[in-house]
C-alpha cells in the first residue's frame, strides 16, 4: 500500500478546504488536499448569491457593523448557535473578504450615483456615495437588516473558488483529486489521516498526517430532491461518525427550499412568487389561497414549502417519471418581465428543463439545500473525541448557524472559518508531532479492504446498493422533510433501522478491473443511511420547532427544555445514535428573544444571571476596543 | 519581489517566436495584396488587350517585372518556410487533424485542411507557372491567349485560379481572427464577407480565362 | 411524444487488459426535460452499473461532465435529449487521458496548464493589512475580469480544437483566456514581458490556428476569441518592439477594450 504524509490533510478542496490549505502552506507546511473532483469543481463553485460581511459599503449596507451582522445571524439561528462562534465569525468576515480581493477576486464595487434597485420586485432608486467609489459592493439577502452580501455578477462561489485554487498552486498545496477518503486512522486518541481511494484506479492508499481537517460540504443526498451536487454524499461526516468517538452536531437541522425544478433540482429564486407567479397542482388549479387565504404564495418560505408538501401528500401533485411535483406559473408576468427580470429563471427553465416559462408551467418541488448540522468542533474547529482532527465549512457544526443558516452566512463561513481555523491548525502543527501507530494504518485499511471483499466475493449477500439508496431517498422525502411529525418521524427511524440492517448485506451488480463506480455508492450507502438516521432520529426526540425543525406537534420553541445542541454519537453495529446533549452557546450576548419573522410561541427559559453576559475577558477585549474607536 | 514572482525573471521564450508569427502574417497580407493585384492586371484583358498590354509594358519598362517576379518567388519561398512550420508534417498529426474535422462538422476547422491542402498543390503550380511567365518576357496578352488556347494550360489554371484564391480568402479570414480584427461580433460578417470574395474573384479569373480563351490571336 | 433512444456509448477501460474500445449500445425510454444527465444514470442504475462518466452540480457550473455528443464537445448535464436525434453518439474528450468509458482526467491537466501559466495574481501577498480599506477598482473592470473567471475547465475547447489535437503541449484557448484576466487585473504586477515568457511561444498564443473551435464550443461562452485576438496581438506588437516604430506599434495596439485604462 502507498502512504503519503503530510503535516496536513485536508480532505476536501471546496472554499473551506482550500482556504485552511492556503493558511497552512503560508506558514511552510506541506498540506495536501484530497477531492473527489478537481478542486474547482467542488459545490462551492455553485454558489451564485455571495458572501456577507459588514463592510457597510454599500449605500443599502449603510452603518452596517459587525455587531448587526452578529444580531443578524443569532437571530436567523434560532438562539440555536454558538454566539462566541457567531461572533468571531461577524468580526472576521470583512477582513476575510478583503484579504481574498487582495488575492484576486473580482468583487462587484460600488458606483457613486444614483441607481434603481428592487426589494420585494419593487424598484426604487438610491444614491451610492462617492467617497466609496470602487469599494466592495454590497446586495440584498433573505433575514438580513442591511445589505450586506458581496458578490461577483452570478458566480460568486465560483469566482473566490478559482481564487483560493491560485494560491493553492502558487504555495504548493499537493491536490489529489480524484480520491474519495474512506475512513479515518486513529488510535483512539490522536487522528492520523486517512484511508483513501483513488478513484481513477481504485486502489487504497494510506494519506497520513499530524493534523487532518474534514471539509467535504454538506450531505444532501441523502434525500432525492436536493440541491446539493451528486459529490454531497458526506463522506467525510461518514468517516468521523464511524470512529464512534466524534459526534455530529444537530443533524435534525436542515434547510429545504420551496422550488426547486424537477427532475434536476435546480434552484429558481423566490422572486418568481414575490413579482406575482402561482402554484397550481395537477389541475392546474391554484391551491395557495385556500390554504392561506391572505397571503397565498407570497406568504413565508416555509409555510408555502409546508403547504406545497401538504398538497402533495392528498394527491393532488403532478405524477411523473422523477416523483411528484407541483406546478409554478409565471405566464401571465409576460414575454418581456420574464426575460429581463426573471432571466436566471427563463435561462435554467430553456436550458435544463425544456420549458418555455414564457408559454409553459415549471415543474416545482420543495427540495433539501442546506445541512446546518455536521462533525461537531470547538471554536477552534477541533473536532470533539480525537485529538488532530479538524473541521470546516458546511461538514462541521462549528455552529454559527444553529437551526438556521442565513443566505450568504455559509459560504462567507467556508471562508472565514477557513482563515480562523487555518491558524489554529498552524498553531497546533507547530506544537505537536504525533507517533504514525502502523497497527492503526492496518487496522483501517483492512477495514475498508474488507468491505470491498465482501461486497465482490460472498454469494450470500443480494442487497442492492441502488435500490437501498432509493428507499432512504423515499423515506427522507416523505417523513423528514420540511415539516415533521412524531408518527412520520418513527415511520422513518423504523424503517432506517431495518435498511442500515439491510446495508450489510450489499452485493455489487457488476465487476469492473480498477475503478468501479458501483463501489463508490456501495461504499457510501451504509454511512449515508448513519447520517439519514441521526438526522430521523434527532428530529424524532427533539420535541419542539426551531428554526429550520418544524414539528406540527411541538409548533413552539422551547427554550426551557430545548436551548441546547444535539451531539449524535454511533456505536458499532447499532442501528441509532446515541445521542447527548449540550448547552446551544456558552454565553448569551444576546439573550433568546423573538426573531422578528416566522412568528411561533416560544417558551422561555431560566436562564443564570452569569450567562447572559460576555465572559470577563473578552468583555474588557471588547470594551478597549469600542473605548480605541471612539478616541 | 517575493518568491511568486520570482519565476519572471528566468526567461524562456526569446522575442523569436513572436517575430516569426509577425513575418508569416506579413508575408500573408503581402501576398494577399500581391494576388489581388495580379488578378486585377490580368483581368484587365476583359475591358481590353491593349490595355492589359499597357500595363505590362509599364511593369516591364520600368523593370518592376523581372524585379518583382523574382521578389515575389521569394516571398512565397519565404512565406512557404514561415508556414511550413504549421504544417502537418508527420502522418500522425494529419491524421489526428483529419479525424478531429470528421467528428467536429465544424466548418472553420475544415478550412484550415482546405487551406494547408491547396498550399501543397501551390506549391508546385504557382513555381510552374512563375518559371514559364517569367522566362518567356514579356507578357502580353496574345502570348497568355496562346497558353491557354493550346490545350494543356487550360486545365492547369483551372485548377490553380480556385486553389489560390480558396487558399488566400480563407488566409485573409484567419490572419483577421488571429490579430483579434475579426471579433466575435464581426464574425458573421467577415465569413460572409470571405464567400464573396473568393466568389468574385473565382469568376473574375474565369472569365479572364474565357476572354483568353476566346481571344483571336 | 414518447420516443425510444438509442444510446451507443464508447466503452474501454485502461486498467483491464481484456478491454478493447468499442461502441456499446443501449436503450432508453424518453421522459420529459430529459437531460443526458439522466439518461446516463438511468443507464448506469438499470443497464449497467460499471459504465463510467462523471457528472457533478448537474446544473452546469462545475465542469465536470464534457463529452463529445454527436462529434460536438459539450456539457452531458446542460444537453437535453429533446434537441438530438434519437440515435445519440456519445465519446470521451480527446486530448484528455481517458480514465474509463466517458471519463477523462481533466483535473491534471488544467492543474499543468495552470502551473505553466502561473495561474495565480502576482503580487506580494504578505502584504495584505487586515486593517486597511480594500484597494478600489472600477466596477467595470470588475466584471470584465469576472467574465473570464467564469470558465469552468470543462475542457471542451481543448477538446474542439486542431492544434490541440496535433499538438500534445499546445495550452489550448482557456489557458490564453486565463492569462488574459491576469493581464486585465491591476492587481497582477506582471508586465507585457512577462506574460510573453509564459505564453509568447507555439504551446501559447502563436500555437493558436484561429479555427475557432473553441469558441464555437464553449459551453460558457467565454469570448475566447477576441481575447485570443487580444494576447496574440499585444505580444506580437511586444516581440518587435524596437523594429517598427513606436508610432506605427501604438496604432496597432488593440482597440475596445480596457487595457489602455490601466
Ligand atoms: C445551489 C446552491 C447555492 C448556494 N448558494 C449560496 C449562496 O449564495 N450563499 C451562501 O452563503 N451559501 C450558498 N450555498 C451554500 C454553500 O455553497 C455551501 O455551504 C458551501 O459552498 C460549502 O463549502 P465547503 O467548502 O464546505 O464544501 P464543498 O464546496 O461542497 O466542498 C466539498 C469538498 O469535499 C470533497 N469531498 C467530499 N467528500 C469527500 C471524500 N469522501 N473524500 C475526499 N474529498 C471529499 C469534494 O470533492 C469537495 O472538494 C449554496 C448551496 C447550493 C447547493
Ligand atoms: C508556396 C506554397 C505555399 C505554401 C506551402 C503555403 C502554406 C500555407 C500554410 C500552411 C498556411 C497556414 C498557416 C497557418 O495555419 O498558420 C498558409 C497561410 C496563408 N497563405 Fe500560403 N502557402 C503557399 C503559397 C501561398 C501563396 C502563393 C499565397 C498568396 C498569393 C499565400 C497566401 C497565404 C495567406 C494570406 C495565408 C494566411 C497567413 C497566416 O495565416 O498567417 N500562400 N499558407
Ligand atoms: S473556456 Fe469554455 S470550453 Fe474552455 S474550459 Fe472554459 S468553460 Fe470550458
Ligand atoms: S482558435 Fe486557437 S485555441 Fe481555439 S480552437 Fe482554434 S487553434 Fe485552438
Ligand atoms: S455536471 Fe457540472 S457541468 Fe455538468
Amino acid at each position: 500500500m502507498q502512504i503519503i504524509y503530510s503535516d496536513l490533510l485536508c480532505i476536501g478542496a471546496g472554499l473551506a478546504g482550500e482556504r485552511v490549505a492556503v493558511e497552512a502552506a503560508k506558514a511552510g507546511f506541506n498540506v495536501t488536499c484530497l477531492s473527489i473532483v478537481p478542486p474547482r469543481r467542488s459545490h462551492s463553485s455553485a454558489a451564485q448569491g455571495g458572501m456577507q460581511a459588514a463592510l457597510g459599503n454599500a449605500i443599502m449596507g449603510d452603518g452596517d457593523t459587525p455587531d448587526v451582522h452578529f444580531a443578524d445571524t443569532v437571530k436567523g439561528s434560532d438562539w440555536g448557535c454558538d454566539q462566541e462562534v457567531a461572533r468571531i465569525f461577524a468580526d472576521t468576515a470583512p477582513i476575510v473578504m478583503r484579504e481574498v480581493a487582495h488575492w484576486g477576486v473580482p468583487w462587484n464595487r460600488v458606483e457613486a450615483g444614483v441607481h434603481t434597485y428592487y426589494k420585494g420586485g419593487k424598484p426604487f432608486e438610491a444614491e451610492e456615495k462617492l467617497e466609496k467609489h470602487g469599494l466592495i459592493h454590497a446586495r440584498a439577502f433573505g433575514g438580513t437588516a442591511k445589505w450586506r452580501t458581496c458578490y461577483t455578477a452570478d458566480g460568486t462561489g465560483r469566482s473566490v473558488l478559482n481564487t483560493l485554487d491560485s494560491m493553492c498552486l502558487r504555495y504548493e498545496v499537493g491536490i489529489h483529486d480524484r480520491t474519495q477518503a474512506e475512513t479515518l486512522i486513529h488510535d483512539g486518541e490522536n487522528c492520523l489521516g486517512a484511508i483513501v481511494r483513488c478513484l481513477k484506479t481504485g486502489e487504497l492508499k494510506a494519506y497520513l498526517a499530524t493534523a487532518t481537517l474534514i471539509a467535504t460540504g454538506g450531505y444532501g443526498r441523502i434525500y432525492k430532491a436536493t440541491t446539493n451536487a451528486v459529490i454531497c454524499d458526506g463522506g467525510g461526516q461518514i468517516a468521523a461518525l464511524d470512529t464512534g468517538l466524534v459526534p455530529m452536531g444537530n443533524m435534525e437541522a436542515i434547510q429545504f427550499h420551496p422550488t426547486g425544478t424537477v427532475p434536476t433540482d435546480i434552484l429558481v429564486t423566490e422572486g418568481c412568487r414575490g413579482d406575482g407567479g402561482t402554484l397550481l397542482d395537477v389541475n392546474e388549479y391554484r391551491f395557495m389561497p385556500d390554504y392561506e387565504p391572505e397571503k397565498a404564495e407570497l406568504a413565508s418560505r416555509d409555510v408555502v414549502s409546508r403547504r406545497m408538501q401538504e398538497h402533495i401528500r392528498k394527491g393532488l401533485g403532478v405524477k411523473s417519471p422523477y416523483g411528484d411535483h407541483l406546478w409554478l406559473d409565471i405566464r401571465h408576468l409576460g414575454e418581456k418581465h420574464i426575460t429581463t427580470k426573471l432571466r436566471e429563471v427563463y435561462d435554467i427553465c430553456t436550458n435544463f428543463l425544456g420549458v418555455n416559462p414564457i408559454h409553459d408551467l415549471i415543474p416545482v418541488r420543495p427540495t433539501q439545500h442546506y445541512s446546518m448540522g455536521g462533525i461537531r468542533t470547538n471554536r477552534d474547529g477541533a473536532a470533539y473525541g480525537l485529538k488532530g482532527l479538524f473541521s470546516a465549512g458546511e461538514s462541521a457544526c462549528w455552529d454559527m448557524h444553529g437551526f438556521n443558516r442565513l443566505g450568504g452566512n455559509s459560504l462567507a463561513e467556508t471562508v472565514v472559518a477557513g482563515r480562523y481555523v487555518g491558524k489554529k491548525i498552524v498553531e497546533f502543527l507547530k506544537g505537536h508531532t504525533v507517533d504514525f501507530k502502523q497497527s492503526a494504518i492496518n487496522d483501517a485499511h483492512a477495514k475498508v479492504a474488507a468491505r470491498i471483499m465482501e461486497m465482490t466475493k460472498s454469494s450470500s449477500k443480494q442487497e442492492s446498493a441502488i435500490q437501498l439508496r432509493d428507499e432512504m431517498h423515499s423515506t427522507m422525502m416523505d417523513n423528514v422533510g420540511i415539516f415533521r411529525n412524531g408518527k412520520d418521524l418513527q415511520k422513518a427511524v423504523d424503517t432506517l433501522d431495518e435498511l442500515i440492517d439491510r446495508s450489510k448485506n450489499i452485493k455489487l451488480q457488476g465487476t469492473a478491473i480498477g475503478f468501479n463506480p458501483e463501489i463508490s455508492l456501495a461504499l457510501r450507502i451504509p454511512g449515508m443511511l448513519k447520517l439519514a438516521q441521526c438526522t430521523a432520529y434527532g428530529a424524532l426526540m427533539r420535541t419542539e420547532s426551531r428554526g429550520a425543525h418544524t414539528r406540527e406537534d411541538f409548533p413552539e420553541r422551547n427554550d426551557k427544555d430545548w436551548l441546547n445542541r444535539t451531539l449524535a454519537y454511533w456505536k458499532e453495529g447499532s442501528t441509532r445514535p446515541e445521542l447527548k446533549y449540550e448547552d446551544a452557546s456558552p454565553y448569551f450576548e444576546i439573550p433568546p428573544g423573538e426573531r422578528g419573522y416566522g412568528g411561533g410561541k416560544i417558551i422561555a427559559a431560566d436562564i443564570p444571571e452569569e450567562k447572559l453576559r460576555l465572559p470577563k475577558n473578552s468583555a474588557e477585549k471588547k470594551k478597549a476596543k469600542q473605548t480605541k474607536k471612539a478616541s | 519581489m517575493d518568491a511568486s514572482t520570482l519565476t519572471l525573471h528566468v526567461r524562456k521564450n526569446g522575442a523569436g517566436v513572436g517575430r516569426l508569427d509577425v513575418m508569416q502574417m506579413l508575408s500573408g497580407v503581402l501576398l494577399i495584396v500581391f494576388l489581388w493585384a495580379h488578378l486585377m492586371l490580368v483581368s484587365s484583358v476583359l475591358i481590353s488587350p491593349k490595355l492589359m498590354n499597357a500595363i505590362a509594358w509599364f511593369f516591364e519598362t520600368t523593370y518592376m517585372a523581372q524585379v518583382g517576379g523574382p521578389l515575389i518567388g521569394l516571398l512565397i519561398f519565404a512565406h512557404f518556410l514561415l508556414a511550413a512550420r504549421k504544417m502537418p508534417w508527420r502522418a500522425q498529426e494529419t491524421n489526428a487533424f483529419v479525424k478531429h474535422s470528421v467528428m467536429m462538422h465544424h466548418k472553420d476547422t475544415w478550412l484550415w485542411l482546405a487551406q494547408v491542402g491547396t498550399a501543397l498543390l501551390i506549391l508546385v503550380m504557382a513555381a510552374t507557372h512563375m518559371w514559364v511567365v517569367l522566362t518567356d518576357l514579356p507578357i502580353t496578352a496574345a502570348k497568355s491567349a496562346a497558353r491557354i488556347q493550346s490545350g494543356t494550360w487550360l486545365p492547369f489554371y483551372l485548377i490553380l485560379l480556385p486553389l489560390a484564391e480558396i487558399h488566400v480568402g480563407i488566409g485573409f479570414y484567419r490572419i483577421g481572427v488571429k490579430y483579434g480584427y475579426i471579433t466575435k461580433a464581426n464574425r458573421k460578417w467577415y465569413q460572409r464577407l470571405e464567400n464573396y470574395m473568393m466568389g468574385g474573384f473565382i469568376t473574375i479569373g474565369l472569365l479572364t480565362l474565357i476572354r483568353f480563351l476566346f481571344l483571336t490571336v | 411524444m414518447s420516443r425510444r433512444l438509442h444510446i451507443e456509448v464508447f466503452r474501454y477501460n485502461p486498467l483491464d487488459p481484456n478491454s478493447e474500445p468499442h461502441m456499446q449500445s443501449f436503450y432508453v425510454n424518453e421522459y420529459d426535460s430529459m437531460t443526458l444527465f439522466i439518461a446516463l444514470n438511468i443507464i448506469r442504475d438499470e443497464q449497467d452499473p460499471t459504465l463510467q462518466f462523471d457528472f457533478c452540480c448537474r446544473a452546469g457550473i462545475c465542469g465536470s461532465c464534457g463529452m463529445v455528443i454527436n462529434g460536438r464537445p459539450g456539457l452531458a448535464c446542460h444537453t437535453q435529449t429533446r434537441d438530438l436525434p434519437d440515435h445519440i453518439v456519445l465519446h470521451p474528450l480527446p486530448v484528455f487521458k481517458l480514465i474509463g468509458d466517458l471519463s477523462v482526467d481533466t483535473g491534471t491537466w488544467f492543474r499543468d496548464a495552470g502551473a505553466r501559466i502561473e495561474a495565480w495574481v502576482h503580487n506580494d501577498h504578505e502584504q495584505f493589512d487586515p486593517k486597511a480599506e480594500e484597494v478600489r477598482m472600477e466596477n467595470d473592470l470588475a466584471n470584465e475580469i469576472f467574465e473570464l473567471d467564469r470558465c469552468i475547465e470543462c475542457g471542451c475547447c481543448v477538446s474542439a480544437c486542431g492544434t490541440a489535437r496535433m499538438r500534445e503541449d499546445f495550452l489550448g484557448a482557456t489557458s490564453i483566456a486565463r492569462v488574459a484576466r491576469f493581464y486585465l487585473d491591476p492587481r497582477d504586477e506582471r508586465n507585457e514581458e512577462n506574460y510573453y515568457q509564459v505564453i509568447g511561444n507555439d504551446q501559447g498564443v502563436f500555437g493558436c490556428m484561429g479555427l475557432l473551435g473553441c469558441e464555437d464550443v464553449c459551453p460558457k461562452h467565454i469570448p475566447l476569441q477576441d481575447q485570443l485576438g487580444i494576447m496574440r496581438r499585444m505580444l506580437a506588437i511586444h516581440s518587435v518592439k524596437g523594429i517598427l516604430p513606436k508610432r506605427v506599434l501604438e496604432k496597432l495596439q488593440h482597440k475596445g477594450c480596457c487595457h489602455e485604462s490601466h
